[in-house]
């Protein structure tokens, strides 16, 4: 999605996520901080909580509408491809590390790592597939 | 799929951005689909084969009679 100028899909995909992005930065700081002045119990702590979680469901959702609107067909393949990539990895490493935490060789994989992990394997399989279609140069 | 998009666009000294903005895609789609590492949808081969008034096939070379040859 970074290569070259911005398309109308592109860049509303960057207005959309960086800013999720920004408060999710501010939120999980900002909530952290929360629990441990504040001590809140009942809906407070559910709320607290949750809140970090918010911003990357609207990441998430960024993600997702940035594939539905695309129009460049070759564009939205590649980044479809990298998603599915990215999936693949996330459902490999969950299913090593479970077992591996269900012999007691590893301790327990914290599930708000599932969204990371996946976007790091999306921004890998998206090398990948740059790296397999070339620069798009002009030949 | 091998096609004939690259000698067509050079025919009428066309660059890639050219043919990208007349077909209103990515340069990045245009070297794809020259280069034979993307098949286009049909609606998009379509519209190639309108914009230089030819048909389908005689843009893009059925894969199965290249291996008859």
């Amino acid at each position: 999605m970074a290569c070259g100028t911005m398309n109308a899909a592109q860049r509303r995909y960057m207005w959309r996520f960086l800013p999720a992005m920004g408060v999710y930065s501010v939120v999980i700081v900002g909530s952290g901080l929360a629990s441990r002045w504040w001590h809140p119990e009942g809906f407070g702590l559910f709320a607290l909580a949750l809140a970090p979680a918010l911003p990357l469901l609207a990441a998430i959702a960024a993600i997702g509408l940035y594939l539905v609107e695309e129009k460049d067909e070759y564009l939205r393949s590649r980044n479809a491809i990298a998603a599915i990539g990215g999936l693949g990895i996330l459902l490999a490493f969950t299913t090593v590390w479970g077992f591996l935490e269900e012999g007691g060789v590893v301790g327990r994989f914290p599930l708000w790592g599932a969204f990371p992990l996946w976007a790091a394997g999306l921004g890998v399989c998206q090398g990948l597939v740059h790296l397999r279609d070339g620069s798009g140069g002009e030949a | 799929m091998n096609n004939r998009l690259r000698v067509l666009r050079a025919e009428r000294a066309w660059s890639q951005q050219d043919l990208a903005e007349r077909l209103e895609v990515s340069r990045q789609s245009v070297n794809a689909i020259e280069t034979g590492r993307y098949d286009p949808s049909l609606p998009l081969a379509f519209k190639i084969a309108d914009l230089f008034g030819l048909a389908i096939e005689d843009i893009f070379l059925n894969p199965a009679k290249e291996q008859d040859q």
